[in-house]
């Protein structure tokens, strides 16, 4: 069984012409970025818009992505900013790509690692915020939320900004411990 | 900060409840084809006058530089499809050809005397223009995305 190749890698070999290369980017990474696409509020006609384009992007930045290690959190970056665009309730008929030149770091929570360590700390939070947090990652609406724990519908999206700022204060908190 | 969008992707990722679905996946592994080898890249012209800029007709102006070529596209939208209009300055010379790429898609022309070139019926979403010049790199435009 050969060894998984680094993105680093993969980045170089795809740009070489290496088709292999660039389906296991596609395997790799294109699950998270759907899923970012689809957290930004995209349906899926939208987010699979926002997720061609970022891998378009990239076959034109295959030589020229300052970081070649950083590519996934380059897609993260470019997918995100894909989906915000296409939010715009102005949008324009026309828009013109904006190139990603510094990748979000926050992005690396989309690390298989890091993932196991948000749950963790998920799971750790006290109601209504544990569960709330499981059942939007579940795909759940406002509506299907507020009736599960008993909450009115209005307070859902305020409730769901107050546990992400909890969660992000406790990762927080975690990262700057180790 | 850790902006919320990607907590909650991260979150519906673990879930497993909303997965890629296949097609997109399919599409972005076709995209490869779509490479242009040695090719230079014309960027959207920092020209408020010209990029992006509507017609009353509810066409659209963008332009592209790089190289010392420079691609003028006007896009228009009508009964769901795209046309798009073009010129590239300076004349790149005789055998010189266009490419206009869509995902699906790509409509090859032979660029006249003047630098223009013309296509019709495109389905919306993603396009490219490449210039193919004899003895020359080819120059692709960035990817715009064209919404009806």
């Amino acid at each position: 069984m050969h060894a998984a190749r680094e993105p680093a890698e993969l980045l170089l070999a795809a740009a070489e012409g290496d088709q292999s290369a660039w389906d296991e980017l596609v395997s790799r990474f294109g699950p998270r970025m759907w899923a970012v696409a689809r957290a930004c509020g995209l349906g899926p006609a939208d987010a699979a818009d926002a997720v061609q384009g970022a891998w378009l992007r990239l076959l034109q930045h295959l030589h020229t992505i300052r970081e070649p290690a950083g590519v996934g959190a380059w897609l993260m970056t470019t997918v995100r900013r894909e989906a915000l665009q296409l939010l715009r309730k102005d949008r324009p008929l026309l828009a013109a790509a904006e190139v990603v030149d510094e990748p979000d770091p926050a992005a690396a929570v989309l690390e298989a690692d890091d993932r196991r360590l948000l749950w963790k700390t998920v799971s750790a939070l006290h109601e209504p915020c544990r569960s709330l947090l499981q059942l939007v990652a579940n795909d759940l609406g406002n509506q299907q939320v507020a009736s599960r724990l008993g909450l009115p519908v209005g307070s859902i999206g305020p409730t769901k900004s107050r546990c992400l700022d909890k969660l992000r204060t406790l990762i927080s908190t975690q990262e700057t411990a180790q | 900060m850790i902006n919320d969008e990607y907590f909650l992707a991260a979150l519906r990722l673990s879930s497993g409840h909303d997965p890629i679905p296949r097609h997109v996946s399919a599409t972005a592994r076709e995209a490869f084809a779509l490479r242009v080898p040695h090719a230079l890249t014309a960027a959207p012209a920092e020209c408020s006058a010209v990029r992006g800029v509507r017609d009353d007709d509810g066409s659209h102006l963008v332009r592209f530089v790089a190289a010392g070529l420079t691609f003028d596209l006007e896009v228009t939208e009508g009964d769901g499809l795209i046309d798009v209009a073009g010129l590239v300055s300076p004349y790149p010379g005789d055998d010189s050809l266009v490419d206009v790429r869509t995902p699906h898609m790509t409509l090859t022309r032979r660029i006249g005397p003047t630098g223009h070139f013309a296509v019709t019926g495109l389905p919306p979403g993603w396009i490219s223009v490449v210039c193919h010049r004899p003895g020359l790199a080819p120059v692709q435009t960035t990817w715009v995305r064209i919404r009806p």
